[in-house]
Order: C-alpha cells, then sequence, then structure tokens
C-alpha cells in the first residue's frame, strides 16, 4: 500500500522534471537549428527546419571569428583566473571563517562591496589604471580582473561552507599535532570540496562569458577572446544571426565540458556522503 | 588521497601558468617600450611584427565592424582599402585596425581617450557625436591637409562636401561615402495596386498607401523596435512641415510648435499602414519582411541595398526607389567620416591613409559593389552597380538639399535619442502632445538654458 | 587550539593576497567612480567638481531614474522569492530522486553556463511579435501580445517577460547552491528523522530547511544583489525600451555613461546603486542568517 502511494508520487515527480527539460532544451535547440540555416531563412520561418544543412555556417565561423585563438585565449585566461581565485579565495575565506581576529567582520564587508559595485562604473578608471601598467591589450590585463572579480562571490560563498564545518575536526587536527597551514590545506579544503566545486563553477562561467571588459581592455585581433569573438558578427546595420550561433554552439562545447567535469563533483560529494555537516 | 593528486595537479597548473604570464609580462613590456617611442601600438593581425624596424610608421585605425566577420559590404569594402594601403606603403607605413562592434565601439574609445592611447585615425557619424570629439580637442583639426595637394578639388562640391564635418570654418573630418534614405518600393506589388505615378506629396502617399491596402498588401514596412527606423521617418515628416533645427537650436522654436504637431499627427496617421507587428519588429525584421515581399515600401538608408540584394538575389530587380514625397526635394543623407587623433605621432601617415578611402579605386567600390554614393567626383560603371544605386543617385541627384538624420541633428546624442524614443511611445499611443512634452522639457533642461 | 586560530601571521598570509589584489584593482577604481559621481566628467575632458549635482539631478529631474528603480525593485523581488521557492524546490525534488539526477540537474543549469547575450538574442526571437509564441498562438487562433513592446501597466509586459527568462537563466544556480549545501547534511539525521515517523516532506521541513538556512541567505543576497546590477538580458532583449520602459539601474547607468558620455552622472547611479545592495544584504543577514553555524 505505502509502496504504491511513493510510485505515484514519484511518477507526478518525474513528469514535472520531464516538462522543465522541453522548457530548457527547446530554446536551445532551437538555437542549433537556426546555426544551419540562412539569414534570410530566419527572416521567412525562424522555428521550421532547414531547408539546406549549411556546414559552412561552421567553418566560416571558425576561421571568420579566429574562432581556434580566441577559444586558446579564453582557456588560458578563464583556467588561470579560476585557479587563482579559487585558492585567493578559499585562504582568505578560511581567515575570515575559522581564524579569530578582530577585524573579520570588516574585511569581509569589504570583500563584499566588490560584488555590489557593476563592472561599467569601473571600467573607465581601472582601464586607466591598467593602461599606466602597460597591461592594456594584453592577456595578464584580463586575468588580473577576472580573478578579481571572482573573488567577492567566491569567498562569501567559501566563508558559508568554512563556517558550516564541524568544530571537532579542527579540534581534532590540532591535538595530532598540525600547524594552522596544514589543518588548511589537510582538513578545510577537503571538507570544502563541494563548495569548491559550485563556486568554481560559477566564476569559470562568469569569466568565460564576460564580454565588455575583454572588449575594452584587448584590440589586437590574436589576443581577443571567445565573447569577443562572437560579437564579431554584429555588423553596425545587420546582424548575421546564423554564423552567430554557430560560433556560439562552438563556444559552448568547452563550457559544458568543464560544467559536467565540476557539476557531478557535486553529486558525488552528495552519494557518498563525505562531508559530515 | 584524491584530493592530494588535485591539489598537486592544480598548484602545478598555477605554477606553469604564473610562468607563462610571466613571459606575457616581459613581452608586453617589451612592446611597451616599442610603442613608446612610436607612439602606436605594434601590429600584430599579419602575425609579421614590423615595429622593430624603427623607419616603418604604425598608425591605428578605430572601427565599428569586424573586417573579417562582416557580411556588410562597405566594410567589406574597407578591408581592401586597409590592405591596399599597407601593401603600397609596405616599409613605410602601417596600419592597424582595431575593431569592435558597433554596440560597444564608443565604449571603447572613450576608455582608449581616457587612457591617453587615442587610436591615430577613428571612424565617426558626423553631428553631435563628432562634436564630442571636437570640442576637447580629440580630433585634429585637417583644413590644411585637405586644402593640400588639390585633395579637395576630387570631392563633389568641394568644401559643400564638408558642411557637416566643419565647424568655426575648420574641418575635423573627412567624408567617406553618403547614404540617402529614400523610399524602397516592390514594383510588382505597385503595378498591382495600379499605381502608375510615383507619390510626390503628402496626399498621393497616403493615396498609394490606400490603394495597396486595398489590392491585399500591407502598404508600408517599418521598424519601431528598432528606434531610429521610425525617427527616420519621423525625420522626414518634420522637415516636410517645414520644422527648422537651427530655430530648435538656438531656442526660438519649441518642440510644441504646429510643424512638430502636424508631423508627429501625419506619422500617426500613416501608422494605419504599417505592418501590424512593426511596433516589436526590430530593423532587421523590418528589412526582411520588405524584401521577402511581405510588404511595399521601405523607407531605409541606402545602406540597406546590399543586404536586401545579398539575402534575396531575385528581388533586386523588382526594387525600385523613389524619393520621400513632400518635401520639396529635401533628402537624409549619412555619411561615415574619420577624424585624425589630435595626439597622433605620423599624421602624415594617417593623411596618407584618408586618401586611400576617397581614391578612384574605393570610391568606385562604394559605388559599384557598396551601393552607397560616393563623395568624389569618380567615374563608376554603371551596370556594375545595385539596381538600386542609379535610382538612389537619381534622388540625391535632384535633391534640392540634403539634411542630416534627425537623431544626429539635435543638440547631443541624448537628445537625439530623446526625439526617437518620443515618436516611439507616439506610436505606441501616447497622445501627440505628451509624447512632444517629454522633448521640449529635455531641451528645456538640458539645452536651453 | 585557540592560540592556533590567533596566529597574526598566518591570518596576514591568508588575508593579504585577496586584500591587495582587490584593493588595488577593484577597491580604488572604486573610489574613482564614486569621486566622478561628485563631478560633471565625459571621461574625454578633465573632471570638473560639482558636488552633489548629480545627485540632485538624480532624484528629482530624472524620470527614468524612477522607472529604473520601480522595475529594479520588481526584478529584485521578484528573483529572491522566485529563485528561492523553485531553486529549493527542485534541490529538493533532485536530491530524493534516483534515476536521472544527474541528467536533470545538468539540464536545468545547462542556461547558467551559456551567455546572456547570446541568450537575450535566442529569447527576443522566442517572444518577437511575428515569430515563437505568437506563431504558435497563431495556430489557436490567438492573437498574441507584443512581448516584448507592451506598456500598459504598473508592472509592463516585457518586464514580467524578461523577469521569467531570468529565472529560467538563473534558476540552476541557487539549485546548485541548494544542492550542494544539502549533500553536507548528514545521511543519519534523516534516518533518525524517518525512525520517528517524519515524511519525506516532513523531513525536509524539519531538518533540511533549518539545516541550509545559512545558505538560504547567501543564496538569497546573490540573487538580490545579482538582480539589482541585472544588465545583459535586458540589454540584449529589449535594449531597455521602448521608451526606457524596460530601464534597470544599470541599463539607465550604462545609457548614461556609455551612450552619451555622462561618466560622473554614470558614476553616481553606480554608487546609488551600491549602497541599495548594501542596504538589502544587511536585510537579509539581519532577518534570515541568524547564527546557527554550529550544526
Amino acid at each position: 500500500m505505502k509502496k504504491k502511494k511513493v510510485s505515484i508520487a514519484s511518477i507526478i515527480i518525474y513528469i514535472f522534471l520531464g516538462l522543465l527539460v522541453v522548457v530548457y532544451l527547446a530554446p536551445l535547440l532551437w538555437m542549433l537549428l537556426v546555426s544551419f540555416k540562412t539569414n534570410a531563412e530566419v527572416m521567412t520561418s525562424p522555428f521550421g527546419l532547414p531547408e539546406v544543412m549549411r556546414w559552412d555556417n561552421y567553418s566560416f565561423a571558425w576561421t571568420a571569428g579566429y574562432l581556434g585563438k580566441a577559444t586558446l585565449n579564453s582557456a588560458i585566461v578563464c583556467v588561470t583566473a579560476l585557479a587563482l581565485s579559487l585558492l585567493v579565495g578559499s585562504m582568505a575565506s578560511f581567515a575570515i571563517a575559522r581564524m579569530r581576529w578582530k577585524l573579520s567582520k570588516l574585511v569581509m564587508t569589504y570583500f563584499l562591496i566588490g560584488m555590489m559595485v557593476p563592472v561599467h562604473c569601473v571600467l573607465i578608471p581601472l582601464f586607466k589604471t591598467f593602461s599606466g601598467w602597460g597591461l592594456s591589450n594584453s592577456l595578464t590585463g584580463l586575468i588580473l580582473p577576472y580573478i578579481t572579480f571572482s573573488l567577492p562571490m567566491t569567498i562569501f560563498i567559501m566563508t558559508g561552507f568554512f563556517e558550516n564545518m564541524p568544530v571537532e575536526l579542527f579540534e581534532a587536527a590540532c591535538i595530532d599535532g598540525c600547524n594552522i597551514y596544514e589543518v588548511f590545506l589537510k582538513i578545510a579544503l577537503p571538507l570544502a570540496r563541494t563548495g569548491f566545486f559550485v563556486t568554481g563553477l560559477m566564476s569559470f562561467v562568469g569569466n568565460w562569458n564576460e564580454l565588455l571588459l575583454a572588449m575594452v581592455f584587448i584590440s589586437d585581433d590574436t589576443k581577443k577572446t571567445l565573447p569577443v569573438s562572437l560579437s564579431k558578427f554584429v555588423g553596425p546595420y545587420n546582424t548575421n544571426y546564423t554564423q552567430m550561433f554557430a560560433a556560439i554552439i562552438i563556444a559552448i562545447i568547452p563550457t559544458i565540458i568543464v560544467y559536467c567535469c565540476f557539476s557531478n563533483k557535486i553529486v558525488d560529494g552528495l552519494t557518498a556522503g563525505a562531508v559530515k555537516g | 588521497m584524491k584530493w592530494k593528486k588535485v591539489m598537486a595537479t592544480t598548484m602545478a597548473a598555477v605554477m606553469l601558468v604564473a610562468n607563462l604570464s610571466a613571459c606575457g609580462n616581459s613581452e608586453n613590456s617589451a612592446k611597451d617600450t616599442a610603442t613608446d617611442k612610436t607612439g602606436t601600438t605594434t601590429d600584430t593581425s599579419s602575425g609579421s611584427s614590423t615595429a622593430s624596424s624603427g623607419d616603418v610608421q604604425e598608425i591605428t585605425w578605430m572601427f565599428w565592424d569586424d573586417l573579417n566577420a562582416t557580411e556588410d559590404l562597405i566594410s567589406l569594402g574597407y578591408k581592401d582599402t586597409v590592405e591596399r594601403f599597407n601593401k603600397d606603403y609596405e616599409g613605410v607605413y602601417h596600419v592597424t585596425p582595431i575593431t569592435t562592434n558597433l554596440e560597444e565601439y564608443y565604449t571603447k574609445l572613450n576608455a582608449l581617450v581616457a587612457a591617453g592611447e587615442t587610436p591615430d585615425v577613428f571612424i565617426v557619424s558626423p553631428g553631435p557625436n563628432l562634436t564630442t570629439y571636437v570640442d576637447p580637442g580629440v580630433a585634429a583639426d585637417l583644413t590644411d591637409y585637405v586644402k593640400a595637394d588639390g585633395w579637395l578639388d576630387t570631392f563633389n562640391g568641394g568644401e559643400g562636401a564638408f558642411s557637416q564635418q566643419t565647424y568655426d570654418g575648420k574641418i575635423y573630418a573627412v567624408p567617406l561615402n553618403i547614404a540617402a534614405a529614400c523610399v524602397f518600393y516592390n514594383t510588382e506589388m505597385f503595378e498591382a495596386a495600379g499605381i502608375s505615378e510615383m507619390p510626390t506629396d503628402w496626399n498621393g502617399m497616403i493615396d498609394a498607401c490606400e490603394k495597396l491596402q486595398s489590392a491585399g498588401y500591407t502598404p508600408i514596412t517599418i521598424s519601431a523596435g528598432t528606434a531610429w527606423c521610425l525617427s527616420m521617418l519621423a525625420g522626414y515628416l518634420c522637415d516636410a512641415e517645414g520644422a527648422d533645427l537651427s530655430k530648435i537650436a538656438d531656442g526660438s522654436a519649441s518642440w510644441l510648435d504646429a510643424p512638430f504637431v502636424n508631423a508627429a499627427n501625419k506619422m500617426v496617421e500613416l501608422s494605419k499602414y504599417f505592418q501590424p507587428t512593426a511596433a516589436g519588429d526590430t530593423n532587421d525584421v523590418a528589412t526582411a519582411n520588405f524584401y521577402n515581399e511581405k510588404a511595399a515600401m521601405l523607407i531605409q538608408g541606402s545602406w540597406a541595398i546590399g543586404q536586401i540584394n545579398g539575402a534575396n538575389p531575385d528581388f533586386e530587380s523588382k526594387c525600385g526607389v523613389f524619393a520621400f514625397p513632400g518635401t520639396n526635394g529635401r533628402v537624409i543623407a549619412k555619411s561615415d567620416s574619420l577624424a585624425m587623433s589630435s595626439a597622433t605621432k605620423n599624421p602624415e601617415a594617417c593623411i596618407a591613409f584618408m586618401k586611400y578611402f576617397t581614391d578612384d579605386t574605393a570610391q568606385k567600390y562604394t559605388a559599384e559593389v557598396g551601393g552607397k554614393i560616393p563623395v568624389t567626383k569618380v567615374e563608376y560603371d554603371e551596370s556594375l552597380a545595385p539596381a538600386q544605386l542609379p535610382y538612389v543617385m537619381d534622388v540625391f541627384g535632384k535633391a534640392s538639399s540634403t539634411f542630416g538624420f534627425y537623431n544626429e541633428s539635435l543638440a547631443s546624442t541624448e537628445a537625439g535619442s530623446t526625439f526617437d524614443d518620443a515618436m516611439v511611445s507616439i506610436y505606441l499611443g501616447t497622445p501627440v502632445e505628451e509624447g512632444l512634452q517629454v522633448v521640449e522639457d529635455f531641451y528645456k533642461d538640458n539645452v536651453w538654458k | 587550539m585557540d592560540k592556533l586560530l590567533r596566529d597574526k601571521k598566518a591570518i596576514f598570509i591568508f588575508i593579504a593576497p585577496a586584500f591587495i589584489l582587490f584593493t588595488f584593482i577593484l577597491f580604488i577604481p572604486i573610489c574613482q567612480s564614486v569621486y566622478y559621481s561628485l563631478c560633471e566628467y565625459d571621461a574625454l575632458t578633465k573632471p570638473v567638481f560639482v558636488g552633489l549635482d548629480n545627485y540632485v539631478k538624480l532624484f528629482t529631474k530624472d524620470k527614468t531614474m524612477k522607472i529604473a528603480i520601480k522595475n529594479s525593485m520588481f526584478f529584485m523581488i521578484f528573483s529572491a522569492v522566485s529563485q528561492l521557492i523553485v531553486g529549493l524546490l527542485l534541490a529538493a525534488l533532485l536530491t530524493n530522486i534516483n534515476k536521472g539526477r544527474n541528467f536533470f540537474k545538468n539540464v536545468y543549469y545547462l542556461p547558467c553556463v551559456l551567455s546572456s547575450a547570446a541568450l537575450g538574442l535566442l529569447w527576443m526571437f522566442i517572444f518577437s511579435s511575428q515569430f515563437g509564441i505568437n506563431q504558435i498562438l497563431a495556430l489557436f487562433g490567438i492573437e498574441g501580445p507584443l512581448w516584448l513592446m507592451d506598456v500598459k501597466g504598473f508592472i509592463n509586459l516585457p518586464m514580467k517577460v524578461i523577469a521569467f527568462v531570468s529565472l529560467w537563466q538563473y534558476v540552476g544556480q541557487s539549485m546548485m547552491l541548494y544542492m550542494a549545501q544539502i549533500s553536507g547534511i548528514d545521511k543519519s539525521l534523516y534516518e533518525a528523522s524517518y525512525i520517528d515517523g517524519a515524511t519525506k516532506p516532513q523531513a525536509f521541513f524539519h531538518v533540511t530547511l533549518p539545516l541550509i538556512r545559512p545558505m538560504v541567505a547567501t543564496a538569497m543576497s546573490l540573487n538580490c544583489i545579482g538582480s539589482l546590477k541585472f544588465f545583459d538580458l535586458i540589454f540584449n532583449m529589449t535594449e531597455a525600451g521602448p521608451n526606457h520602459q524596460t530601464e534597470v539601474l544599470a541599463t539607465h547607468l550604462y545609457t548614461q555613461g556609455f551612450k552619451y558620455f555622462k561618466y560622473g552622472y554614470a558614476s553616481a547611479i553606480g554608487v546609488v546603486l551600491l549602497i541599495l545592495c548594501l542596504i538589502v544584504t544587511f536585510i537579509i543577514n539581519k532577518f534570515i542568517k541568524v547564527k546557527s553555524y554550529e550544526m
């Protein structure tokens, strides 16, 4: 009796989840469809099937947009920024959440300010500064702000994870004679793993899609990142939709790969129950 | 255990990248010293670095469309020009294009100016946009260069060609081509509706729309979703009603005066003949309605020719052009113009580069391929040009005078947008006086002080 | 233990890198921008100090600012509430199903990894006047509304459409945060509650919810701040039009700063935005994040 009731509930749940999947995937499939059309076709029947599959949209997008080089640039910038922001961010969060010092609340607030300022607001001063340092038009000039812009969110979320860890674990480590750096590296970091994956994913994706800074900071075609390359297909009077969508599809693939690696880790943590609350 | 591995890999990656970026740094600082010497950034687009050989004068040119990924014919023509210039002046001058899309163009340009890295040559729209760069002294005075070596004489109309680029008798930018705003029409539909004479006045226009509508066609396709498209029509209507923008500028006329009120009312009247989705359609969609033969008329600038013929080549022969009726022969015209940075270290290179845009090859291309009106007295092969160009040239040639886009002829970019938005809101149902009051208020607060 | 956690040198080493980066790359530019907000500055000429003029104009004369504040507030409240409910619901459902958890989670998170610019364009087509939803409605003989142009009402239709699209795009983020936190909950707590006769929903309300409360506060602050700063989707779907009716604070800032070159004025909007964010974060932390870390 009880068993049957459960299965009805789960059927409803699955139907609900399935409908949501349609809502989520249909627009994206449409994007895929458009990438095989001609621009004229998009305007006559945007939701119909393409008359001929135009694979050359992809080859044009790849060559004209310098997408190969752009993907490499994006990868260099985003991976570096990701690794450094996670390291630097979790160090700071650990100190804020776990260490005992008077100014910790204040420093936390200080970092939070960064999250509240739209990038447009700091664009001109930042560009002036970087130009003075000779960092405009270089990938380093993008990596540094990307790390920094990821920091507030990383610290904000990671602090929550560190705060929620049971005190006993740290005490046990102390008794074992660990110093504070070992406590951080061996106890705190592994325990905050799920937090790592979530924040890492969020900051990586944020940086991967960041357009404005990249557009303003980078002038060389060979140093442009993916979002800048995607915007190449927007002309002054009309937009080259099909090739842009083809380029977008190409650009999405690396994100999806990274995303799958990261996101499954969260579920791994879930099933293994490794992190005790 | 697993974690240790991850950590170790991460650290290794960090070290590696740190090294890489350190390399990047030193490379950059090396470049920067080179930059300091020549005052320009170094070339990379072709991969050959020529900055180190001190003889070559390096300049940058900033433009609002990507030269490789673009489908815009005029942009492709500019790409040719850049390549020709770099080839012909190899070892002497070299230009590197800096491109963004139009959306971020001014953001980037202004950031570069603010940081003291103004590109040597940059493209601007005449009007308040150019004023923005003339007033603070960012754009250089080009008068002497233009008047030297007979350059000026190659232009159609001599100094008249520079009227929109001249401030206090000084020329600050060089026009490259002219686009005229016309009414494009579907000749088959006009024939089927029994219209033989193109409308020349307001009543004729309404009459033609009526005939088209009763023949089962949508008379006009226009975009209110892209505000400047609707505003272009409004500009024509205002001008036809005798609006005088110079009186608006000095405050001796009001936006609530009869010409503007009448024009807005006429726009509302004409809106009966728009496609039903005009309010939401973007410029791309509105133009597509025309070349996909869903509507009989399109009021657009001549840059749309390339887009129309490119998307539907069969349509070229059916597409006619006439001047917007009722304006006493006045035509809206817009030109791309090049300005030079007042801080450039290589003005000769910049001028030589600009001259490549107005030489016969480039101007021929403008007419024959780009479908825009050349600025110089170049001879070109009319049979090669798009079928619509002769009509546009005809409209332009018969024009008694030209005037700028309304949104580019007002006191500031913001004033232009305010006008655009007011027109859209009137079209969407705001009462005419209320809509114009918004523009009036803006002028009271910001212009007529 | 206590001594270890009060190690000044260690604290310094942990904080310093983040602090230095943050100060030079974010804080100093923010200060500069606060200074610009007191100036008339167009980025092309030197700033001219004008005191509070920009702020006075912003709050007394600027009609667009009123629209922007109204829309931003609507948007923030809608996002906070809807993301909390839908995000928690999805997280709860997904942690409780056995098959296909990964698949569903990946699909719902997918839009978060895509650029808002591309998605904005996509949704613009779907909600356009001729194609998309209206095309489907026309099959049933219904004339669809002008989704992105109909500006009647206090909160107009385009804002509602944009709010829906943003929920669609970002709810995966909240879901992930909640799932990550739920995964940290000790299984034995559930087992204990089941033994006490609790049903799954009861366990959710009595075990899960209290334990992830700090994360609710975190996610909500992120949502609120994110939605106050919201820019990309709006800019790509409506360009804040028609006639500024879908303007929010960030788009207003962009238009003033980068379309009209009123950089000082735009900075003032930025400062207002910053203060709003601070207030909202303060409120959320005051009322939701009660000290309940010791789990």
